[in-house]
């Protein structure tokens, strides 16, 4: 049942990946990406991570998703031209070596078939937000308030970029 | 039950998608949904680990990872829309002059 | 934190997906089925108030949508940090509290700039 979901969820997210690259329309890439990252939120739960399934969801393919669609909107120009760069073909002979070393590790390394044994079984344990909230506000309660400077300094920033006077020469 | 090699073969793969896409498009736009996919594959690992060794710490990487990619797509697009008032164009290959 | 999965709790969700997906596509096939076929060249030109379109649909967007986007992306992000420290609010007391406030405040500071530099006004 496991193995089925994921060799769904897995191989959905490789094909969207590959489409994602493979299309020549931006619009085509972004829907692709859309759908990789809602078989990456499938992966998530069936990992037991349904908060970050969610929070993927909601910020990806919600909000990330929506703001690339206005900017390929934005940037309408008709590609002219080829659309790949110079270096392609040495990129592929690459490429391909990766990949061919990846399924060669794979082949050769089984780490951890079996999900081991839950160290402290008798402790009533939380949900999975619960656990996520309680860690992340202690013990990480420094980590998070940075999180909100880099948000603060990404809307600055935006704004500066988007609506600011910038001198060309 | 699948193991966890598998997760990190998947993940790989997802990078090394990313990888050739960022190298081989010339479409500003498609570069950065590549990064996005790297960011993925990333979380992924994060994620699998996760369950495996028993850690929820992963798990907060991973929302630190979300944010952080938010930020990027913010800012990143905005240097995009910046450099196209400039320059007229959305291929990578055209932006060869740092100066204005 | 770690405790068995229950597939069965997912049978809802699965089955509002049936759901979903299965209504879009009966009603599409049906309707393919049995509505009349009969094109023609000002039938399939894009409805534009009954004027003749005058150009490609595909013209640019404003930049004030890629502003828009922007602060929701980022307001969006801040109240997904919110959820787990609402569930935790009991747990977490006061000290959660102020935490939460002061995340809230730095953010605040970006809300108010958008809105001196006038990123909220369409015009």
């Amino acid at each position: 049942m496991q193995m089925a979901l994921f060799a769904y969820f897995g191989g959905a997210v490789v094909l969207s990946a590959l489409f994602v690259v493979y299309f020549r329309n931006p619009i085509y890439s972004a829907m692709s990406l859309l759908a990789m990252f809602m078989h990456i939120a499938g992966l998530y739960v069936i990992l037991e991570a349904e908060f970050l399934a969610g929070v993927q969801l909601l910020v990806y393919a919600g909000a990330i998703l929506v703001l690339y669609l206005f900017v390929v909107m934005l940037l309408n120009v008709q590609s002219r031209g080829r659309f790949l760069q110079r270096q392609t073909p040495l990129v592929a002979v690459i490429g391909i070596f990766a990949a061919v070393d990846v399924i060669a590790l794979l082949l050769h390394t089984r780490f951890y078939p079996e999900l081991p044994a839950i160290p402290h079984p008798g402790v009533p344990t939380l949900g999975n937000s619960e656990t996520i909230g309680m860690v992340l506000y202690t013990q990480y309660l420094f980590p998070f308030e940075i999180a909100s400077l880099v948000l603060l300094i990404a809307l600055v920033g935006a704004i500066v970029l988007a609506k600011g006077k910038l001198k060309y020469r | 039950m699948v193991p966890l090699s598998w997760y990190v073969a998947l993940s790989s793969f997802l990078f090394l998608i990313g990888l050739v896409g960022v190298l081989i498009r010339r479409n500003i736009v498609i570069v950065l949904l590549c990064i996005e996919i790297m960011l993925n594959a990333v979380n992924i690992n994060f994620v699998a680990f996760s369950k495996y060794q028993h850690v929820i710490d992963a798990q907060i990487f991973v929302f630190f990872v979300i944010t952080v990619a938010a930020a990027e797509v913010a800012i990143g697009l905005g240097i995009i829309i910046a450099i196209f008032r400039l320059r007229e164009t959305i291929n990578i290959d055209e932006f060869n002059i740092l100066k204005l | 934190m770690f405790s068995q999965s229950h597939p069965e709790h997912y049978v809802p969700i699965f089955l509002f997906l049936l759901v979903a997906v299965g209504f879009g596509a009966v009603s599409l096939t049906v309707g393919k089925l049995i509505r009349p076929k009969n094109p023609y060249k000002d039938k399939n030109a894009p409805y534009e108030c009954g004027v003749p379109p005058i150009n490609d649909a595909r013209e640019r967007f404003s930049v004030r949508y890629y502003v828009i986007a922007m602060l929701f992306l980022v307001f969006d992000v801040e109240v997904v940090f919110l959820y787990p420290w609402a569930v935790d609010f009991d747990r977490l007391g006061l000290f959660g509290l102020v935490e939460m406030m002061i995340f809230i405040f730095i953010l605040l500071v970006g809300y108010v700039y958008a809105w001196k530099k006038e990123a909220l006004e369409w015009d």
